[in-house]
């Protein structure tokens, strides 16, 4: 009995405590906005800590240099929509002038998104979209089309456009991957691919170990194959190091996406002398520029308007007010060096 | 004047208080990390986000007095969001969907009930194999986008105002289902059972509690608890995907261990879970005004959490020594008297 009265006591004591506070912070109950001295943009990635959204974040502050604007770049440590929520409510409060997102569940961070917008903050997404109507314009990776007939292209150039080819994916359930395989395919229609032969799909999870695995399957399975397109950014690593232990390098030629860091040591031997992905700087480069153009009021997302976003030259608005960020870049021996990301 | 001593040493060890000092402590480093902190804005809406987490630390509190574990109450939230959502989309109203999830919710946290208490599985192993099996049941049943076009009136139990748009519901929400499991627990048989049952179960059978039922309720209530949460997840975030929750459960487990509750059972209050939520809400808030990185702020809050333990271990020490030197005062006194002594052997 003695601890349940404690508890209501300290219950008591800590009822008051709040209302104290609360009744000594109502004279500033406005937030304070500092932003008067300057713009700020708030860059949220996905989540923090990989290499991709670091060059992001990077991009953006580079950007922000030139634009005269400051650029925070942060965000939750893992995938979650539910942990992106608290960085822009607090980038309201801030004061902040902008936020740019990659949105982990288009729809859950939209009402936050929508009461940001209310407060007068401008949003733009960027890699992965919000609903339409919590963003003014989505910058978008290369399009489908492009970066899927792209490596047919690449893998069909190494193998004089003949053979037998396999297509090493992540997950059976990743949207992405889905829509650049399906792309792959109807490319592999046209003549000019008429004699490849896509024999099997091999999906490694974006695992390590599963995609070394899966692609020494793809070597035992199929001994004439000529090509392997791997689209992730951990497969074509992993399958480029399977390649090189079995010393088949010379004989199937490989192709995907990934960064040139993580490829360096194996194009430069031969494995996988052709690959592409955009470039992750200038990705968040051109997001800050979008994001000031919408401040500026010269981009409202109607298609056809266009900026001029620094060093990257004219980017345009298309339909649905996605801006799609250029073609992807192709990394070969010769010119991998020049990419340090 | 003992008597008033003797409370306030007792304050003084009260893991409540210890929070309470936390609490203060923690406003005071956010008020110097950032001068948006101490704004009355700021202050009624620094738990809002995190809400849904609190709702099922809540849940699991009783769960752990009772001395068992359930790990898939964020499995729980996704099923109960994901069929909310597919209900109201095929034209039910949203109330009604909503209803329907919290059933199910309570539905799949009795049905961990029943496998613990009535077939005997440990509470670990049953919950860890029913957080993979409902997270799957949530993607089978939606693997989409999931549904967001749910009305004002509904999501304002997440997301909405009152008093003058200062108050937000879903704190409200949460002090109210604060105060009905404070109630159960601390002031209901059924609570009373859930203690007896977590400091020890053998002995709680023997004395006539019905352990096998009040087991099988304590899931359930749990499970209920989870689809609370999930409302309140689906009005602030707007959205009701399979992976709806993914990843909190690690946050709900910190609220329940920081809130004082012991996790082999059997000792714990509500209060000390909702202060834990307004700690740990509170030093996320500064330290996101601050533009603290995620990273940072996980660091802290496992610091604050193993040194929560820590200082609980000490606690209890202290307690327990303070306990010894009165059995042994009393022994003397015993001993000061053998006449009465030998009166009890006879």
């Amino acid at each position: 009995m003695r601890s349940r009265k404690l508890t209501v006591v300290i219950g008591v004591v800590v009822l008051a405590a709040v209302a104290a506070v609360l009744v000594a912070s109502v004279g500033s109950a406005a937030p304070q906005r500092r932003s008067a001295e300057s713009t700020k943009f708030f860059l949220i990635p996905k989540f923090i800590g990989i290499p991709v959204f670091t060059l992001n974040g990077v991009g953006a502050k580079a950007a922000g240099k030139q634009l005269g604007i400051s650029v925070t770049y942060n965000g939750p440590t893992e995938a979650s929509a539910a942990k992106q929520v608290p960085f822009i409510d607090t980038a309201v409060r801030q004061g902040y002038n902008g936020i740019i997102i990659s949105a982990n569940d288009p729809n859950a961070v939209a009402p936050a998104l929508r009461r940001a917008k209310a407060r007068g903050l401008k949003v733009v997404s960027y890699d992965a979209d919000v609903a339409k109507d919590a963003r003014t314009v989505y910058v978008s990776p290369p399009d489908t089309q492009s970066i899927g007939s792209g490596q047919v292209e690449w893998v069909g150039s190494q193998i004089g456009y003949k053979g037998e080819i396999a297509i090493l994916s992540a997950t059976t359930t990743a949207a992405n991957q889905n829509a650049w395989i399906a792309v792959m395919k109807s490319t592999l229609k046209k003549a000019k691919y008429k004699n490849m032969k896509l024999v099997k799909i091999a999906y490694g999870n974006d695992n390590d170990t599963k995609s070394a695995v899966e692609t020494q399957a793809l070597l035992q399975a199929y001994p004439n194959l000529k090509g392997i397109i791997a689209p992730t950014s951990v497969g074509l690593p992993a399958a480029a190091r399977v390649l090189q232990q079995a010393g088949k390098c010379k004989t199937i030629a490989l192709t995907g996406l990934a960064t040139p860091n993580s490829m360096r040591a194996y194009t430069k031997k031969g494995c996988g002398k052709k690959f592409g992905l955009w470039n992750e700087v200038d990705f968040g480069y051109l997001a800050v520029y979008v994001a000031k153009a919408v401040m500026d009021g010269k981009l409202t997302g109607a298609a056809g308007q266009s900026i001029t976003a620094g060093r990257l030259g004219k980017r345009t608005v298309g339909k649905d007010g996605v801006m799609p960020m250029g073609p992807p870049l192709v990394f070969t021996p010769q010119n991998i060096d020049k990419y340090r990301f | 004047m003992k008597a008033v001593g003797r409370v306030l040493a007792g304050l003084v060890f009260r893991w409540e208080a210890v929070l309470v000092l936390l609490i203060f402590a923690a406003a005071f480093w956010s008020t110097t990390l950032s001068d948006l902190f101490l704004t009355r804005a700021n202050l009624l809406d620094l738990t809002t986000p995190y809400i849904f987490i609190g709702l099922m630390a809540l849940g699991l509190t009783l769960v752990v007095v009772a001395g068992e574990i359930d790990i898939s109450i964020a499995s729980i939230l996704a099923v109960s969001v994901v069929v909310l959502g597919q209900v109201f989309e095929a034209g039910a109203n949203v109330w009604v969907a909503a209803a329907v999830g919290l059933l199910v919710a309570t539905g799949l946290g009795l049905v961990n009930g029943l496998l613990v208490g009535v077939v005997g599985l440990p509470s670990l192993a049953v919950t860890l194999g029913t957080l993979a099996a409902y997270r799957g049941l949530a993607f089978l049943i939606n693997s989409g986008e999931g549904v967001a076009s749910f009305p004002v009136g509904f999501t304002n139990i997440g997301s909405g105002y009152v008093w003058g748009q200062q108050v937000p519901i879903a704190l409200l929400v949460f002090l109210g289902a604060a105060v009905a499991l404070g109630f159960l627990l601390h002031a209901t048989r059924f609570g009373r059972y859930l203690y007896a049952i977590g400091s020890n179960r053998e002995a709680a059978r023997f004395s006539g509690v019905p352990v096998t039922l009040v087991r099988v309720a304590v899931f359930g209530v749990s499970g209920l608890m989870a689809g609370i949460a999930g409302l309140v997840y689906v009005g602030f975030f707007g959205s009701t995907r399979a992976d709806a929750a993914d990843g909190s459960l690690l946050d709900v487990v910190t609220a329940v261990v920081l809130g004082g509750v012991d996790i082999f059972g059997g000792a714990g209050t509500i209060l000390g879970v909702v202060l834990s939520v307004v700690l740990v809400s509170e030093l996320r808030n500064g330290m996101q005004l601050d533009n603290l990185g995620g990273d940072t702020q996980n660091i802290v809050i496992g610091v604050l959490l193993l040194a929560a333990i820590l200082a609980g271990n000490a606690l209890r020490a202290l307690q327990t020594s303070g306990l010894r030197a009165r059995i042994a005062r009393a022994r003397h006194k015993e001993v000061m008297r053998p006449s009465s002594r030998t009166e009890g052997i006879t």
